[in-house]
């Protein structure tokens, strides 16, 4: 597996589509390619959070802590970014990740992902952009929701 | 100490002088014959008659007189030749030892200063006293006396020459003196001054570069570089001034001398001219006369030169000798006696008053008792006198008035022999010396040598030689190689018996696991210790086993084997599987190595290696051009740096750009090489190494071991059966790299090598390996933490009878209660004194006294 392959997954993340590839390379280059065996744990809730997650393979369990245990809440596959808010502002871990397969994981740290946006601020405005999507959709949402609970 | 050069040169090399004023005469009639030997030669040899001659009973005719003659001008030249030789060397040596001798006298002063004095002088200006100052003086002191005695008699006789002649030509010959002695040494006196202040400057300007060392973080952390560079270049420029000012006046003497010994013929040629026309003088002894005179311009330049050196050397002696004198100095027995007085009773401070010349440096009317073998607080915050009574019952300082006493012993009358080994004193500034952890352990335990060394041949001799030169310069005979470590003091055996001590003070501060952690990360040699060695390597083959029977394990690491590529591994052990046995040799130097370029170059892979490089060059730059060098990124990830860029840039154009010429240099191509070498596949990631290289490299690594492994000693096989020395005693437990592609695998794997570690009993001998470890300049290299708590254990392994310890642990975090807690039991049953900034540790001793602001505010003794 070398730099052109996960630049190839890179493309596919939302996150980072509209980056072009060089860009893209280095972001490859200064992440760590990690692997994970099916069960091992990626990060824990309520950890302090210093990197994202890109999978490049295999599939993760994200769970929470319910006051009956831990539950699994969603599943995250390849091509998809988790952990990236925590990246961005200073927020412990919102929950636990742990391999459901082998996975294999570029895990960006915190202080590269800003120096990046810093050096690139086509790059902060792509992932401005994103952000904004998620917010439009989550008040959306929340009024859709909101005008349900009044109906 | 002597105050005039004169006066210590006489007094301690007075036979020497004369000896080589002796030798000196004696050399005269020697060289006097030596030239009259030539006009025999000619005169009566060659153009002589009425041979045969008889000498001492013997005929000789004309050819075997004149042999005779050239005989003993040849044997004349020799011993001549010869005296000058041996006198040069014996004034030489003698300079050197007077030198040493001054130079140790000096150094022993600077130990004998008492401890406030060196809140006025500091080593910047110390330093180049003893070293650079003192240095003329050497080469003065064999001409102290022989040069003046001899260029002085020289001129004696030659002027009474004159004067036989004629008494007025006489007076003409030395009219000039009078003037040149009545003028030249008030311009002297001048130079003198100006070489004072020169010193002085001189002095200012080291003590300020030293002061910018030590203070740097400081320079940088407030931008003070300009103000820093002004005020030194402000001295260098008071240094021209004087030094110019030297020069003028330096230069205007010898001018006036010329211009004055020039003068002189002037009078001979008008006065004696003037005789000869009168008739009163022959025309022959005027040209005897002119011919003297030429004779006494050498020894007068001689003696002026010698006036010169003196006052320059006499200055320099003197401004540095006024500086090792202070009135309160202590007395050397002080320093050299071996006498240990038993300290046992109480120690008692009756209305002892200190000042350390300064406000907050202050205590008055102190009056403490601490009873023997009690634990005793000193409480009080900084400045408000805890620290000088501390100091005072250590005996580090002398009270004002008043007297510190332990049982009936007033400590002001010790010695240091008995203060510095009865009493363990740890202040809150520590100094940790340059040397290893051991040096530092052992270090108050090193009070004079006691096991002797044994020594034969040529050792002995040069050792029986080095004990003879100390005592002529009076200088110490203990000798250095010999085992300093007093077990007695400590209480144990043997050298074995005190690490195994010092380990156990170094679990109690919880220093241990440091220690632990540099001996994993430390070089051990298994040459002195093989059983060691095999130790490490059956923990290396246990290891080995837990990993392959354990599949989370074997996920974590990628053991060596010398049939697989190793990606968590860089390409040059890769390639070699095999490492330099110079562990300073770095990655970039490896392509150099001419063992290595050949291998390469046989084994064509140097072609390959280099398109390697140039492909992890281009991805660099590709990767890096557009980022800013100050982002940080570039140094972080990349294997080249910022300034390396352009460098690579013009390599990877001139490569790809085919060209024959002007081609790669070999630097160029060893740049690319050493590129190559560094890539570690997993972690980096560009593809560059593909299936077929890897299998060229693996077949490589057979070639390697044949061709330059078991060649040479410069590098050394990895291999499972092999310990490797060049590598940490960490790397040689662990056959393999952990993973750079797994989560945590160093630290997961660490604490397995803890584990077993543990369980094969390992953990002391690598503490010991550790013990080995250089802890840099003045403890650089430790944390501040670490050097408290080594200083500490370098305290309690003294064993001392009374143990004073000032803002040690004195917080009230739990690590320091727990700390206090174990340090009163390791003290228990002896003398422990403790100071603290407050108030709160102090209920945990027996009994305490608080500070305040020198005095005693508040007394929890016994009696109290």
């Amino acid at each position: 597996m070398s730099l052109d392959t996960e630049v190839e997954a890179l493309r596919k993340v939302p996150l980072f589509r509209g980056i072009d590839e060089t860009k893209l390379r280095l972001l490859a280059f200064i992440s760590d390619r990690m692997e994970y065996r099916s069960g091992e744990r990626l990060c824990t809730q309520g950890e302090e959070g210093d990197s994202a997650f890109i999978i490049l393979k295999g599939a993760a369990d994200v769970m929470v802590q319910t006051p009956e245990g831990e539950k699994t809440v969603a599943q995250v596959s390849e091509n998809s970014i988790v952990g990236e808010i925590a990246i961005l502002c200073d927020v412990p871990r919102t929950a636990t990740l742990i391999a459901v397969n082998d996975m294999d994981v570029l895990t960006v740290s915190k202080d590269d992902f800003l120096k990046l946006l810093k050096e690139f601020p086509e790059m902060s405005l792509e992932v401005m952009r994103t952000l904004a999507l998620r917010l439009e959709r989550t008040t959306r949402d929340l009024a859709a929701a909101q005008s349900g609970a009044a109906a | 100490m002597e105050k005039s050069l004169f006066r210590f040169i006489w007094k301690f090399s007075a036979r020497q002088q004369i000896f080589i004023l002796l030798i000196t005469v004696l050399s005269y009639p020697v060289s006097y014959v030596l030239l009259e030997l030539p006009k025999l030669i000619v005169n009566d040899a060659v153009q002589g008659d009425g041979f045969p001659r008889e000498i001492l009973s013997f005929e000789f005719d004309q050819i075997s007189y004149l042999f005779l003659l050239c005989i003993s001008f040849l044997g004349l030249v020799v011993v001549s030749n010869g005296l000058k030789l041996y006198i040069n060397v014996y004034k030489g040596r003698l300079g050197e030892r007077m030198l040493r001798r001054l130079r140790f006298e000096l150094f022993q002063r600077v130990l004998r200063f008492r401890l406030p004095h060196f809140r006025k002088v500091s080593s910047g200006e110390i330093i180049p006293m003893i070293t650079s100052e003192v240095e003329d003086v050497g080469g003065f002191i064999g001409e102290a006396f022989a040069l003046p005695a001899y260029q002085g008699g020289m001129l004696v006789v030659q002027l009474g020459f004159i004067f036989m002649q004629d008494p007025l030509l006489g007076l003409a010959a030395i009219s000039s003196y009078p003037i040149q002695g009545y003028v030249i040494p008030k311009l002297q006196r001048k130079v003198v001054q100006l070489s004072r202040l020169r010193v002085k400057n001189v002095r200012l300007i080291a003590d300020k570069v030293g002061e910018s060392i030590t203070g740097v973080p400081e320079i940088h952390a407030n931008d003070a570089a300009a103000w820093h560079s002004a005020d030194l270049s402000d001295r260098l420029y008071q240094n021209f001034k004087i030094r110019y000012e030297i020069f003028n006046r330096k230069y205007f003497i010898k001018f006036l001398n010329n211009f004055m010994n020039q003068l002189t013929p002037f009078f001979f040629y008008l006065i004696g001219g003037y005789l000869v026309i009168e008739g009163n003088l022959s025309i022959g002894a005027l040209l005897a006369v002119i011919a003297a005179y030429k004779d006494l311009a050498g020894p007068w330049k001689e003696l002026l030169a010698y006036y010169q050196m003196v006052a320059d050397v006499d200055v320099k002696y003197q401004t540095v000798v006024e500086n090792f004198d202070p009135p309160d100095i202590y007395p050397v027995e002080r320093l050299t006696s071996d006498e240990t007085v038993e300290l046992s009773g109480d120690l008692e401070m009756n209305n002892v008053s200190f000042s350390g010349g300064a406000a907050g440096q202050e205590v008055a009317d102190i009056n403490l008792k601490v009873p023997e073998g009690q634990s005793f607080a000193v409480v009080g915050p900084d400045g408000s006198g805890r620290s000088e009574v501390l100091q005072l019952a250590a005996g580090l300082v002398s009270p004002l008035s008043g007297r510190v006493c332990i049982g009936s012993q007033d400590l002001e009358k010790l010695s240091a022999s008995t203060l510095g080994r009865e009493i363990a004193y740890v202040g809150g500034a520590v100094h940790i010396w340059t040397g290893t952890i051991r040096d530092n352990l052992f270090y108050g335990l090193r009070h004079r040598p006691l096991q002797e060394v044994d020594r034969e041949g040529t050792k002995l001799d040069d050792f029986k030689r080095r004990l003879s030169e100390a005592r002529e310069t009076r200088n110490p005979t203990y000798d250095l190689e010999a085992g300093w470590e007093d077990f007695l003091a400590a209480g144990v055996d043997d050298i074995g018996g005190l690490e195994r001590r010092a380990l156990e003070l170094l679990r109690d501060v919880r220093l241990e696991p440091d220690i632990y952690r540099l001996g994993l990360q430390s070089r051990f040699d298994p040459t002195l210790d093989d059983a060691f060695a095999e130790r490490i390597l059956a923990v290396r083959a246990k290891l080995g086993e837990r990993i392959a029977s354990d599949p989370q394990l074997a996920g974590l690491v990628e053991l060596w084997d010398i049939e697989r590529f190793n990606s968590s591994a860089s390409l040059a052990e890769n390639l070699f599987f095999a490492v330099p046995s110079d562990p300073e040799i770095t990655m970039d130097q490896v392509p150099e190595l001419e063992e290595v370029r050949s291998f390469l170059h046989e084994t064509g892979l140097e072609d390959k290696l280099q398109q390697i490089g140039i492909k992890i060059a281009e991805t660099m730059i590709e990767l890096f051009a557009n980022v800013s060098g100050d982002s940080g990124l570039l140094g972080t990830y990349s294997f080249i740096t910022q300034e390396e860029l352009p460098e690579f840039d013009r390599i990877v154009r001139i490569a790809r750009s085919g060209q024959q010429r002007p081609g790669l240099t070999r630097a160029d191509r060893d740049k690319l090489i050493s590129l190559a070498f560094k890539l570690v596949p997993a972690r980096h990631r560009l593809g560059v190494l593909d299936e077929e290289m890897q299998k060229g490299v693996i077949s490589a690594r057979a070639k390697f071991h044949e061709k330059v492994v078991s060649k040479g000693d410069s590098f050394v096989a990895i291999d499972p059966e092999l310990y490797l020395p060049p590598l940490s005693i960490e790397d040689n437990l662990l056959f393999g790299r952990p993973r750079v592609d797994r989560r945590d695998a160093r630290q997961r794997i660490d604490a397995v090598i803890r584990t077993i570690v543990e369980e094969t009993e390992l953990r002391e001998p690598i503490v010991f390996a550790g013990f080995d470890y250089h802890v840099g300049v003045s403890g650089s290299r430790l944390s501040a933490g670490q050097r408290r708590r080594l200083a500490l254990v370098r305290g309690l392994l003294k064993n001392a009878k009374v143990t004073i310890l000032d803002d040690i642990a004195s917080g009230m975090s739990d690590e320091d209660v727990a700390l206090r807690k174990i340090l009163r039991e390791i003290l228990e049953g002896r003398t422990f004194l403790f100071g603290a900034p407050n108030a709160a540790v102090a209920k945990e001793f027996s009994g305490f006294i608080v500070l305040e602001q020198g005095r005693i505010a508040e007394d929890h003794g016994e009696d109290a």
